[in-house]
This record gives structure tokens, sequence and C-alpha cells, in this order.
């Protein structure tokens, strides 16, 4: 294959995924800025890579676990160079409880904002695989190969993604009410 | 099932992980467990919330744009016009300075007359070479951080011993090597990585009278510089910038 085909393929098998790629970028940095720095260098490094990704594959996983990869090694860098301010806020963490949530509370009141920064407010592991399901709609086995963890690691983190969110979005509906 | 059995259970229920049989005990658990019902409730609203479709990002405007761009496409027209070498390369005006810098230099040395039209088309042909190991999966035959792999490797494939050292030290890593074919000859690729940039090393018997004089190339945002030593022709190329590709080649020339 020269080289005008393989980019024509690459484009033809990639360029769709843009809007998965983003989101996930954006869901995992926070910021729009950092997301389009951190998809462009996905795209860039998938290109290099290209030739390792069989036709037939899960081209969409293999994607994204590339993008996942790029904003993880961005977030450790600067993790390391702004060791005083954790980038993650774990307190969250300890609330283990199910707390099952009136579902009033999460029907029409929870603004689109409010939902995204609750989401926001998950720990890093926990909002991977939250946005993977919910927003990029993966199977268990695909975030698995995405995040490179095992199937029960993946099954025990959405539990507990899905448990704080629920926490979180019921103290912001305190906090209105309030 | 019990209660502590559902709640691990809901959320592959929910998200039509859960086999057949699994459903079936979830299910008639959830119809007769007050306690659970709830949380499959708010399990599902919360799905429901989620699946709003004002959640997903917009992608800005000007995303794909700098997609494309960012893609080699560059690099692409590099290696096309390398295919076309024969013809007179057109536009190149920081090229032209380097190397009127070269002839300069080189007329300044005594008895050094360059074969121009030969470094800079075989400067080309580095650079497509450099390209073309970065695009296909064709990077490394001899993945490896130690050079007392690679050298052996190397002499095994080649009628000559390239040198091949490691300068992790001094931030050029070693990461293995590969065989090309340059100048109508086999030739020993060196690959050393620079944070996230490749830097490839090619190394042949120099056939010339040697010339201690390095020449230095830049061409579509890829540096490359020349030079000879004992008896070997080194060309080094790469997207670092020129500074550290100069701190490479002295490197190499130092350890020799």
């Amino acid at each position: 294959m020269n080289d005008e085909q393989t980019r024509a393929r690459f484009e033809r098998l990639l360029l769709p995924l843009l809007t998965d790629a983003y989101n996930l970028a954006r869901w995992l940095m926070k910021n729009q800025e950092d997301a389009e720095d951190m998809v462009q260098d996905s795209y860039v490094k998938a290109f290099r890579f290209f030739g390792g990704f069989h036709e037939g594959g899960n081209c969409r996983a293999w994607f994204l676990r590339i993008v996942r990869n790029t904003c993880y090694t961005s977030l450790e860098a600067r993790k390391l160079k702004e060791k005083e301010v954790p980038f993650e806020d774990y307190e969250y963490d300890v609330l283990e409880d199910p707390a099952p949530l009136p579902t009033a509370v999460l029907d029409k009141s929870a603004t689109i904002q409010g939902v995204r920064k609750a989401v926001e407010q998950l720990p890093a592991e926990f909002r991977e695989a939250l946005v993977l399901r919910e927003f990029e709609g993966l199977s268990y086995k695909e975030i698995a190969d995405v995040s490179g963890v095992p199937l029960g690691t993946v099954m025990s983190r959405l539990a507990r993604a899905r448990n704080q969110l629920q926490v979180i979005l019921l103290e912001q509906k305190k906090q209105e009410i309030l | 099932m019990n209660c502590e059995e559902c709640r691990e259970l809901i959320d592959p229920y929910i998200d039509n992980e859960l086999d057949v049989s699994a459903t079936i005990l979830l299910k008639s658990h959830l119809r007769e467990c007050p306690q659970c019902r709830p949380l499959l409730e708010s399990r599902k609203a919360l799905q429901t919330l989620l699946k709003r479709p004002e959640l997903q990002f917009e992608i800005p405007d000007t995303l794909r744009g700098k997609i494309r761009s960012a893609l080699p496409d560059a690099t692409v027209r590099a290696q096309h016009r390398s295919r076309t070498r024969s013809i007179i390369p057109w536009v190149f005006v920081p090229f032209a300075l380097a190397a009127a810098l070269a002839v300069v230099l080189a007329i300044l040395k005594p008895g050094g007359i360059p074969d121009r039209s030969r470094t800079n088309a075989l400067a080309e042909e580095v650079i497509s070479s450099h390209v073309r190991s970065l695009l296909a999966t064709h990077l490394l035959d001899v993945p490896s951080t130690d050079q007392h792999t690679v050298k052996p490797w190397f002499d095994g494939k080649l009628k000559f011993s390239p040198p091949v050292q490691d300068f992790a030290e001094h931030g050029f890593r070693l990461i293995g090597g590969r065989l090309d074919y340059l100048d109508g000859r086999e030739v020993a690729a060196v690959v050393y990585q620079r944070n996230k940039h490749i830097i490839n090393l090619f190394i042949w018997p120099s056939e010339s009278a040697p010339s201690a004089a390095a020449k230095g190339f830049t061409k579509d945002g890829f540096n490359v510089l020349h030079w000879e030593s004992d008896g070997f022709e080194f060309w080094a190329v790469s997207d670092v910038n020129a500074a550290d590709l100069k701190a490479f080649a002295t490197l190499e020339l130092n350890q020799s």
C-alpha cells in the first residue's frame, strides 16, 4: 500500500471518530483547550502507529485507547509539575454506600451544567469508565481494552462511579434547596 | 440471590452485560425485594439523565483543520518529492542557505570541493528514509536499548561494523536498529529517542576522502547533520531542533 492509499485509509477509518475522541478527551482533561491538543496529538500518534492496526480490528477501541493514554500521559506530567496541587480530589472515594437516590431528584431538575460538573468531580478512573460506557457506548470488554484493566475492575469502577455520581447530584440538589 | 449479590450485579444488568441465568435470578430478586428496587430505579434514572444529547460536547470548529494540518502531510510531500529527485528541488530557502554555508565552509577548507548535488540529494534521501521509518511499521528490526544487543545484530547483517552507543544519560536513548537502503547500498540505521522525537542515525563506510566539516540541512521541519569520522559516513536526521541534533552529533563524534 503506498502512502496516498495509507493516508486515505487512515482518514476513512479515523476521521469519523473525531466526535468520540474529542468527547473522551474533553471529559478526561476537563477543558476545551487541552482536549483539542490531546485529540490532535492522538491523531498524529495514531497515524504513526497505523501500520500496527489491522483491518477488521476494533478501530474505535484502538483509537480511543490512544486518546486515553495521551490524556493520561499529559495529566501525569502535569501532576508531577504541580505537586502541591493534586489534580484529583478523592474525598468522594470513601462514600461506598450505593445510597439509592430518589428518582425525582434526577428527573428534570438536574441541569446540563450540574451533570457535567458532577461527572468532572469523579476521580479520573471512575470518570473514564463512566464516560466510556455512558457517552461512548462501549461494552465492558471494550472498556477493559481501552483502559488496560481486567473486566472485574471495569465493573467495580462503573458501580462506584455511579454511586458517587448519585451522591454528588444529591448534594447539588441539597445545596440548591438551602 | 441476596441483596449484596444484587447490588454487585445491578450495573452489569442495566448495561446488558449479564448472562441469561444471572438476569433471571436478579429480576426475581428485584421483584421480591423492596430494598433493592429503589437502587435499580435510581440507576435507571441516572442513565436517562446521562443519555441527554446536550451532554455531548460539540467539536470546536477549528479542530478538524488543526488535525489535518497536524497529520504528516508535509512528510508525504517530502517522500513524493524525493521520488522525483532528479528534478531540481524548487522551494527550499533554509536548505539553500544551509547548503550555501556548507559550500563556503567546504571551499575554505583546502582541497575540499564538495560534490554538492550528491550531498543535497543524499540529504533528501535521508529525510525520506526517516519519514518512511516513522510512517510504516518498520522503524526497528532489532528493538533494544542495549548497545551490546544492537551492535552484534548489525555485525551479522552487514559487511561492516557500525559504532553503536547508548546516550541515555544525555537524553538520547538508544531504542534499536534496522537495516535501510541509502545511496545505493545497505546501511545501518541506529535509532535513538529524544523525549518524544525519533532520531535516525544512518551509518555506512565512507568512500571519499574524509572531510572534517559537518554539514547541516533543514527541510520541512526536519534537521539533518552529516559528518564523517573513523572511515564512516554519518547522517543524523530528526524533527528535534538543530541544537539538540548538534548535541547528539557531538556525543557521537566524541565517542569514536
